[in-house]
């Protein structure tokens, strides 16, 4: 890697970007050398990560253009950073002398063009702060991830992000219109606003889900919609098998119905949300929005569909409304975890996959037997899927033990890679991707090339072609050395 | 030795907003939308207990732990994971009538549970739960046994000869008592105490014994029952204001922001101090 010394990286920085841009505060790059993957180990005080050399505060473009170009010119890793809500490994620095560059502070939200349905901000604009500006003229983004407070606009697109009204406004990559972003040469490209094209291939997507690895994102405009919440048709019901649960989701799908919301927990999942009104039972939640005759029709016709299953029983849509007010993490939920992490040793963790209607439930199954059958100290073995389309849907597994017998530091060796391992090796047996929304970062590199197939060529071409040095926050989607 | 830990099982009202806060018919709030949980105080009691008996238990004494709530059959579920958590015995005496703001009632219940069951020598109980109430229940069981309390404990420790040591927060600092049991202890603030949370395997081995079930008539009379609320009833309902005043420290650079900041308003406290 490179050979520059980190006073020359440090001085180098400051000449570019000034000195109070540059933190180089060692309790600062503790923490900037890991994310949400490795919290358990970071709550105890363990930092195993080789620590950045500083981390930096871009304010525009061409700053980002003059670090990155520096970067690949001497052969330094550069972490991208926006919101730092990662959770799978992507904010780690995998290599000694990283550059952390935040784009945190580019947050302006540079036009809402309620005309054109459009808004277009810079990278580090909160979603949350977005959305509230939107909502205030009647508008919304239509996107709603749990990390809407923490998470900003630039990690949103390069984790192809969802969020809870995913099934009828699409994952971030059906909202981006256009985009800005800086390649490792410093070249800044911009990728304009329009309805569609057919000049080619769509460009868009060498960026959105890139996690930093072939480009920096700083500007992102996205789609806007009328914000009618209350049109919102909501519906509740228990049920006892998730096998039924998927087949109504599918029948919603494939009758052609675009519910904004399409949720199926399991029990175990649902009981940690649900136990007041659903005490060993699935819960299935569905929502219809938009225009209010659509959204009734829309909410109607589910309804019937949901009729049909004798199993199903509907219970107080305020029920569901109470729980979906409090979905959400702000920086005060994640700070309450970190307290309950580090008394009780209970961690929770995720792994999301995709597959088709055929393949999700036995994959579902398969992987809830074998985690509780093969692994130790487990607390809870679940989980929901979230997310539907014509084809398929995800499913969100939820895993929390109790760490015992081991240091921090192999509490992800000890139960976290071993429980990942057996979900996604089995949705990739069975045909399904084992990411579905929360990117591949460092801890699913090594299946990367199973997930791709013969189409691995095109995603390795591409990291070729825009990083031939291999700068862009090595580790991230292709697997280090 | 035998403990009994009480608890109770309250709404999450943090999950309100507030326009959830409606009077409904019978002067009630309806909370049935929102989770339940254990009363914050329970369940650091709770914990509290278990701590204690891994720690006497290493001395070689043993302990017998019971778990004791009052109310419906929803409550169960909470039973059962004190039953993975290896509790020995978990009971729920049946009531549907509304106890909420009685104090009196549930103490009295307590207390003629453990007369009739003669059996505990410590009672661990929270020493107050959510909204309206008043930290009195640990007290008034002491008070209706006769036994001593010692309110505010904050960790309980095995000592020489079936004594306890109990540290308690009082104004001035920690105090630490031993003492011979029978006992209330009423616990407080403790730090580090959010309930262990059992394994699958144990909700399995152990989750699944029979709860003992009683009927609540059995150790309070009726009239009480039916009288139970005091007299008290919710006339209004306010808002309370949480909004705070802030400042926005002005300054060029962090550097003059941290002067201002130290000059303006932490220079004159820190001299307090
Ligand atoms: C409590 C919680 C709930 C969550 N819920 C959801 C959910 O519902 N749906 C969902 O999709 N995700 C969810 N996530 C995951 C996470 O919030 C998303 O991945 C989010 O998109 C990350 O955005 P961020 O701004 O925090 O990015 P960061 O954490 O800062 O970065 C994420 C990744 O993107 C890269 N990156 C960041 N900024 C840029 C940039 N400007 N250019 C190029 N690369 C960049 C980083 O290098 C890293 O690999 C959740 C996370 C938490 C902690």
């Amino acid at each position: 890697m490179s050979t520059t010394s980190k006073t020359q990286i440090v001085e180098t920085l400051i000449s570019i970007l000034g000195k109070e841009r540059v933190i180089t505060d060692e309790e600062v790059l503790k923490e900037s050398s890991v994310d949400r993957f490795r919290r358990f180990e970071e709550i105890h005080g363990y930092f195993t990560q080789p620590l950045p050399v500083a981390v930096v505060y871009l304010r525009n473009k061409n700053e980002v253009a003059a670090v990155l170009k520096f970067a690949n010119e001497h052969n330094i890793n550069l972490v991208a950073r926006t919101g730092d809500s990662a959770t799978e490994g992507g904010l780690e620095t995998a290599v000694e002398n990283s550059i952390v560059a935040d784009g945190s502070e580019m947050n302006k939200i540079i036009k809402i063009d309620p005309y054109n349905m459009q808004a277009t901000c810079e990278c580090g604009t909160s979603l949350q702060d977005l959305e509230d500006e939107l909502r205030e003229q009647g508008y919304t983004t239509g996107h709603s991830p749990q990390s809407k407070p923490l998470a900003q606009m630039g990690g949103l697109v390069a984790t192809r992000s969802i969020g809870q009204f995913s099934t009828l406004y699409g994952g971030i990559e059906d909202m981006v219109v256009g985009l800005e972003a800086v390649f490792p040469t410093g070249e800044i490209t911009k990728i304009k606003d329009v309805p569609r094209r057919a000049a080619g291939p769509d460009i868009r997507h060498v960026i959105i889900g890139n996690e930093g690895a072939l480009c920096y994102i700083t500007e992102v405009t996205v789609k806007i919609f009328k914000y009618r919440p209350e049109n919102n048709y909501l519906l509740g019901y228990t049920l006892n098998n998730m096998k039924t649960g998927f087949e109504i989701l599918r029948e919603v799908m494939a009758e052609g119905y675009k519910p904004s919301i399409a949720r199926l927990y399991d029990v175990e999942d649902g009981a940690s949300h649900f136990s007041h009104f659903a005490e060993d039972k699935c819960v299935l939640i569905l929502m219809a929005e938009g225009p209010k005759p659509l959204a009734d029709a829309t909410g109607k016709a589910m309804e019937k569909i949901v009729a049909k299953y004798v199993e199903c029983e509907k219970v107080d849509p305020r029920l569901i409304q109470v729980w979906f007010d409090n979905l959400n993490w702000d920086v005060s939920k994640v700070a309450e975890e970190r307290t309950e992490i580090m008394e009780t040793k209970n961690i929770s963790n995720t792994t999301e996959i995709s597959a088709t209607w055929d393949r999700i439930y036995d994959i579902y199954k398969t992987c809830v037997e074998r985690i509780r059958n093969e692994m130790p100290d487990m607390t809870l073995v679940g989980g929901h899927s979230s997310h539907s389309y014509l084809n398929g849907t995800n499913m969100y597994f939820v895993y929390n033990y109790n760490v015992v017998d081991c240091n921090p530091k192999q509490e992800i060796t000890k139960y976290h890679l071993p429980i990942k391992k057996i979900i996604v090796e089995e949705t990739i047996k069975a045909g399904g991707s084992m990411c579905h929304h929360h990117g591949v970062g460092k801890h699913r590199t090594r299946w990367i090339q199973e997930e791709y197939g013969s189409s691995y060529y095109i995603l390795e071409t591409l990291k070729k072609a825009f990083d031939p040095k291999g700068i862009m926050n090595k580790g991230t989607i292709f697997p280090g050395e | 030795m035998n403990i009994l830990t009480c608890f109770k099982i309250v709404s999450d009202l943090d999950l309100m907003s507030e326009s959830d806060w409606v009077v409904e018919d019978h002067f009630r709030i309806n909370t049935s939308f929102v989770k339940n949980m254990i009363n914050p105080y329970d369940e650091s009691a709770l914990e509290i207990t278990l701590l204690y008996k891994e720690q006497a238990e290493k001395l070689g004494s043993a302990v017998n732990l019971s778990a004791l709530t009052i109310g419906s059959k929803q409550l169960d579920a909470y039973l059962k994971t004190l039953y993975a958590l290896r509790f020995d015995k978990a009971v729920r005496i049946e009531n549907q009538h509304d106890l909420r703001f009685s104090p009196d009632a549930i103490s009295t219940v307590i207390a003629n549970y453990v007369k009739v069951i003669k059996k505990p020598e410590v009672i661990i109980l929270g020493r107050q739960s959510g909204v309206g109430d008043n930290a009195k229940t640990p007290l008034l069981v002491a008070e209706h046994l006769g036994w001593p309390c010692i309110s505010q404990a904050v960790k309980i420790e095995p000592a020489s000869e079936g004594l306890l040591k109990v540290s308690s927060m009082a104004d001035d600092g920690l105090v630490i008592e031993t003492i011979r049991p029978p006992c209330v202890l009423s616990i407080g603030n403790a730090p580090n105490s959010y309930l262990r949370i059992p394994t699958l395997k144990d909700k399995v081995n152990y989750g699944k014994k029979e709860i003992e079930v009683l009927e609540i008539e059995n150790y309070l009379n009726q009239a009480v029952l039916e009288q139970p609320s005091e007299g008290h009833n919710i006339t209004g309902l306010k808002p309370i204001n949480h909004k705070r005043q802030g400042v926005v420290i002005e300054g060029s650079t962090p550097a003059e922001k941290a002067q201002n900041l130290y000059h303006n308003y932490l220079q004159e406290r820190l001299k307090q101090l």
